[in-house]
């Protein structure tokens, strides 16, 4: 999700932008014709590359790219460093790290070293933005998220804006452990790559939604969502956000969760999240109907003709099978 | 409660016709107040012996405790419990992990699939069935004589029609409680009651020391626990007592129910969520993306049939048959961590894995050439390209 929104800034501008790294660097020069300069294409890492280019693609099709990455011969950190030493740059003094990592608000992966056998389990001391749950408090702790319309809008009761939300929720859910996965995943370039995800406030945002949503949408609505969801995933991951298919997803989204407004109470306990209360005004669950006593708006007898209508289908095609 | 008074004109239908017509009838019998009921109100309305039919799917030996007084105590003339565990296990629910069958984003269907065993089995012994609530369903043509026990087949199931079995979904009262349980907790603002739990202890009671485990799964179902091979109900049965020890597969949901109303509950499903975990982690070596893809797209309509109680439908037996093969290379092991509460994946290893560290590194490789990249993008981004294009009118 990073992505677009730093080619559309850098887009609309017009800086130079230089940024340097030992291992990337993205260099932006708007005229005319537009050159952009982008590198770090190396394996699964091609996929930043194509969320970039792609959101550039979009907004100007005339664009032209250029990678060094993908003509120098250049292929490692060391040479990096010593081309760095042969032209006089200055090379940043940074920690080794021996995990590559990316992070913004929302979320900080590692890749690389041990990692990349998927049979090995990560190092404790790999984690940063998250706390070992075996170090996790032993008190649970309970917090409670607001959400209007489908999104989050206040911390145990407090307004807050949407950077400034889910940075208070990274610390919340990053003291409980919470927010960890590990997984090896398909890259749109074709290869396996397994990585380690830390999403603490994230994770904690997708849980309340996805708890005020099972009040306020009905079972069509939930089926359908969740179909599309899937869809939504498979766009953003493939650096497709500017896509008019991705921008339709959404106004659907927008749409479908007008009335999802209320709050959830979460309970956080050493990197488990469960749910312990959901309200909504607009919810459609009334306990005098999910109740097992008969009611005026459930009627258990209507049950026998629903059956039986229910099944119809069935019933033609055993027929048909037993030559009925 | 009593049918002959209900207000719905769909009472006008056979049901009434069979009044002291039938002579026996089985009853699908779980020992609770309404199947209790059910007993003497047959016996009363429709002058009939009734046969209790219990199944056996690791509901607990609590549960059958005494069944067969109570059973006795309400009228009936017999009561017959059969063992359905590794039927239950190794043809419906080994099924539904294999196709990562999960009910609006929660709920492993543990209701849902114990349905149709048990009325598959009615059927497969007595050739009729009965519900536990008042409703019936009967034969759509005519009543059969019952067939002996034992001499009825499979296909015989579909003579009668295949619904009950949606009926069974419907009926909130037919209490299966298998190896997992099910809670009512009528107010989704209350958090349940710790005490309330039965197969998980509280995560905050949890040892305080992780427990690694290992799964050994063969095309996409599981076959061993740390090594040792198990039986596809003892397997399960061995993973609940490790789940539940650590506070594993606590689920607290509200669900959209077939018949419209929301309902909220919590279940517990300890040696299932572990099941889920493994068999995921590993396709994640096996499976690719397109894959990926589809099978996750089919499982949620996998999950909603199964919920509708549609388990004997063409439809879900066509998406087994897609599921069984897609699964077949997913043969390997999966390492968890069990602690307090959670599940978290520490080694994934398999014979099939399309996983390959020398391309995934970040080093230049044979198989993977950086060059091809600078292709792959511009035709990839092609479309996004020429709509653009439209849009700037070029």
């Amino acid at each position: 999700m990073a992505r677009p929104v730093i080619a559309k800034e850098v887009f609309f501008c017009f800086h130079v932008l230089l940024f340097f790294s030992i291992r990337r660097w993205l260099t932006l020069q708007m005229k005319s014709e537009l050159m952009l300069l982008l590198t770090d294409a190396r394996g699964k890492e091609m996929i930043r590359q194509v969320r970039f280019e792609l959101t550039f693609f979009a907004l100007n099709p005339k664009l032209n790219v250029v990678a060094p990455w993908r003509e120098w011969d250049i292929t490692g950190r060391e040479d990096a460093i010593e081309y760095a030493k042969k032209h006089n740059v200055p090379v940043p003094v940074t920690k080794k790290s021996i995990y590559s990592r990316d992070g913004n608000l929302w979320h900080l992966s590692h890749e690389g070293d041990i990692l990349e056998d998927p049979a090995n389990e990560p190092k404790k001391d790999m984690y940063m933005l998250t706390v070992d749950p075996e170090d996790a408090p032993n008190q649970p702790e309970y917090v409670e998220i607001g959400i209007v319309s489908g999104l989050p809008v206040s911390v145990n009761g407090k307004e807050l804006s949407p950077a400034s939300l889910v940075s208070e929720l990274n610390q919340i859910g990053g003291r409980n452990g919470i927010g960890r996965i590990d997984m090896v995943e398909n890259r749109l370039v074709g290869m396996k790559s397994r990585g380690v995800y830390e999403t603490p406030g994230g994770t904690i945002l997708f849980t309340a939604a996805g708890e005020l949503e099972s009040l306020t949408l009905d079972r069509e609505t939930i089926q359908t969502k969740d179909s599309l969801a899937l869809k939504y995933a498979e766009l953003v991951y493939a650096g497709r956000w500017f896509d008019p298919l991705r921008e339709s997803l959404d106004a659907f989204m927008e749409k479908i969760t007008e009335t999802t407004t209320g709050s959830v109470t979460l309970k956080l306990y050493k990197g488990s999240i469960s749910v312990t209360s959901r309200k909504s005004p607009y919810s459609l669950y009334r306990q005098d109907i999910s109740s097992f006593e008969s009611g005026d708006i459930y009627d258990q007898a209507d049950a026998a003709g629903f059956i039986r209508l229910y099944g119809l289908p069935m019933r033609v095609r055993a027929m048909l099978e037993k030559g009925l | 409660m009593d049918n002959s008074t209900s207000k719905s004109t769909s009472e006008a239908t056979n049901e009434r016709g069979l009044r002291g017509k039938l002579k026996k009838v089985v009853l699908a019998y779980s020992g609770g107040l309404d199947t209790s009921v059910i007993v003497p109100w047959l016996r009363e309305n429709y002058g009939c012996e009734v046969v209790c039919f219990t199944g056996d799917v690791g509901q607990g030996i609590k549960e059958l405790e005494g069944l067969e007084e109570k059973a006795k105590a309400s009228g009936a003339c017999q009561l017959v419990v059969k063992d359905l565990k590794e039927e239950f296990v190794r043809d419906y629910i080994f099924p539904c992990l294999r196709a990562g069958t999960i009910y609006e984003r929660k709920y492993l269907l543990g209701t849902s699939m114990a349905r149709p065993v048990i009325a598959k089995n009615m059927f497969r012994d007595y050739g009729v069935i009965y519900s536990s609530n008042r409703l019936w369903w009967m034969l759509p043509k005519k009543l059969e004589p019952m067939p002996s026990l034992m001499d009825a087949q499979e296909k015989e199931m579909t003579r009668h029609v295949r619904f009950e079995l949606t009926f069974f979904a419907l009926d909130p009262k037919l209490n299966v409680v298998a190896p997992w349980r099910e809670w009512d907790i009528r107010d989704p603002a209350n958090e349940p009651k710790k005490d309330m739990y039965m197969l998980t202890v509280d995560p905050e009671d949890a040892p305080n020391e992780p427990e690694y485990l290992e799964i050994g799964i063969v095309s996409g179902l599981p076959v061993s626990i740390n090594g040792k091979e198990l039986s596809p109900a003892s397997l399960l049965s061995e993973l609940n007592q490790i789940g539940g020890r650590h506070g594993i597969g606590r689920v607290d949901m509200v669900e959209n129910r077939l018949v419209g109303m929301k309902s909220r509950g919590v279940y517990e499903t300890p040696g299932g969520t572990i099941l889920f975990t493994a068999v995921q982690e590993l396709e994640s070596l096996t499976l690719d993306r397109e894959t990926m893809q589809v099978k996750d797209s089919l499982a949620l309509k996998y999950a909603e049939l199964v919920y509708a109680g549609r388990w004997f439908d063409p439809l879900r037996e066509s998406l087994d048959a897609f599921m069984k093969n897609i699964t077949k290379t997913t043969t390997g092991s999966v390492t968890l961590k069990l602690y307090k509460g959670s599940v978290t994946v520490t080694s994934r290893t398999s014979p099939f894995s399309l996983y390959r560290q020398d391309i995934s590194s970040f080093e230049s490789g044979e198989i993977y050439d950086q060059a091809d990249a600078a292709g792959f993008i511009r035709l990839y981004g092609l479309p996004m390209r020429v709509r653009a294009m439209l849009e700037k009118g070029i």
